[in-house]
């Protein structure tokens, strides 16, 4: 198959050689993963200690078994605390190549422990497909030149698919007048009801303002937003990629300004993976004196 | 990776993708981290979220009628300051449908008693809908009234009102 080769080629790069500049920016990609891996699981642990009594929505696992368990005695400390040292092992390689996938599922039920009350947040998927894309390549590609390539390029793939899947869920659920900027109207004032309760007061910004003074602004809103969305998968593609992720970035901040939704984990990794950050380091190492180079 | 593995990831990432789509089809399009992303989907359709005001110094008379946003007895309560997080809050009221004594008792809890403290506290529902082609109109329905050992249910709703489903 012609078009899966050259998405293939797209994503992991054959014909190009690895630089030491790939390297050290896969760590910091991991390092910036498993940071906000430990971050996620404690911060959830902790409020799923404090808050959660009842099991509203389950989720994932949580079909399949209790999770209420972990409401009480620590367990959801516990298994921060358990994923933690996992995290910290396979970011060193130290343990078995499936260690990661230990990981995945720990981290996977961590998260239906927490979100058992009803919201179904999406602003940690990356960080969550992120962890499963180093599981598969630790697991298929181990090597040390491989698994970068594997990890990154999957990476890559999901975004695209989930952006672009995204399109499609709202062609689907409403039609071709999503766009229709009275939809917008809708999703601000119920956002703003959040932002309300959420901190006691709540004030309109200038492109609320501007969107609920004019259907057409908040159409042209609505309508760049979509679009964008479709064209998510042309990330697979090298030479559009820090492009689409241009545009992803901008529509992030615009849903953050218009709804009041931030992404800051997603963003971050959004900037992290869109763009060619090899090319700097290799760039600044090539330039660095010799004692410098030897000793990193 | 080589052209030879290049094809190996591309038919786990195939694999992959099969599984996805097993998963989240049996699951509601959710199965974390995966998912078909369905948020703001359905554009056009009422919404229903929900508010805490403090009714501490309201009437009892008043205190459960239907109110509007710029007519509403009692000021909000910021969850972020009592440690809720607010859409948790309010899928909590949108979500469940029957109020049992453990599902009231268990929204107490989430306030915390020590938050609530002398004050009474209404849950409320906030309906929003489109009127007309061009305007946007927000009503809040008194629901719970929690105090830090009470929870009283509005007695101007029907049973059917907390009560929707098999209990």
């Amino acid at each position: 198959m012609k078009w899966a080769e050259n998405i293939g080629r797209g994503l992991f790069e054959p014909e190009r050689s690895t630089s030491n500049g790939e390297l050290w920016f896969f760590k910091f990609l991991e390092l910036f993963v498993s940071v906000y891996t430990v971050i996620f699981v404690w911060e959830w642990g902790w409020y799923t200690q404090l808050r959660n009594v009842e099991v509203v929505l389950p989720l994932g696992l949580a079909n399949y078994m209790d999770v209420s368990l972990f409401f009480d005695h620590n367990l959801a400390l516990i298994n921060a605390a358990l994923i933690t040292l996992l995290v910290i092992l396979c970011y060193f390689r130290i343990g078995p190549k499936w260690l990661y996938m230990v990981v995945l599922i720990l981290f996977h039920l961590q998260y239906v422990i927490r979100f058992s009350q009803g919201e179904i947040p999406h602003s940690q998927n990356l960080i969550g497909m992120s962890v499963f894309c180093f599981a598969i390549g630790a697991w298929f590609f181990p090597g040390e030149k491989q698994m970068p390539r594997f990890v990154l390029g999957s990476i890559i793939f999901f975004i695209g698919l989930g952006y672009t899947s995204a399109f499609f869920s709202k062609l689907i659920g409403t039609g071709f007048n999503w766009y229709d900027g009275r939809h917008l109207w809708l999703w601000i004032s119920e956002k703003s009801i959040d932002i309300l309760s959420r901190e006691g007061v709540y004030q309109p910004n200038i492109l609320q303002q501007m969107a609920l003074n004019s259907t057409a602004i908040a159409s042209v809103i609505l309508l760049i937003g979509w679009f964008t969305e479709l064209i998510g998968f042309t990330m697979w593609w090298k030479k559009i990629r820090p492009y689409t992720t241009a545009l992803l970035i901008g529509m992030h901040i615009g849903i953050t300004l218009t709804m009041n939704i931030r992404f800051d984990a997603f963003v971050m990794q959004l900037i992290l993976v869109g763009f060619p950050w090899y090319k700097l380091i290799d760039h600044f190492t090539v330039s660095m004196p010799d004692i410098v180079r030897k000793w990193i | 990776m080589n052209t030879g593995q290049t094809k190996q990831g591309m038919k786990i990432i195939g694999v992959i993708i099969l599984i996805y789509a097993l998963l989240v089809a049996t699951h509601e399009g959710e199965f974390w981290p995966f998912s078909i992303y369905p948020m703001f989907s359905q554009a056009g359709n009422p919404w229903t979220r929900a508010m805490v005001l403090d009714v501490t110094d309201t009437t009892d008379d008043l205190i459960w009628h239907v109110q509007t946003l710029d007519g509403k007895m009692g000021s909000p309560v910021s969850m972020r300051n009592i440690g809720v997080d607010q859409i948790d809050y309010s899928n909590f009221i949108s979500k469940t449908e029957n109020w049992t004594e453990s599902r009231r008792d268990a929204l107490r809890q989430m306030f915390g008693p020590e938050n609530i403290g002398n004050s009474r506290w209404m849950a409320a529902k906030v309906h929003g809908k489109m009127i007309g082609r061009d305007s946007v109109t927000v009503t809040i329905q008194p629901f719970l009234l929690v105090t830090a050992d009470t929870v009283h249910m509005n007695p101007l709703l029907g049973e059917e009102y907390y009560f929707q489903g098999d209990h």
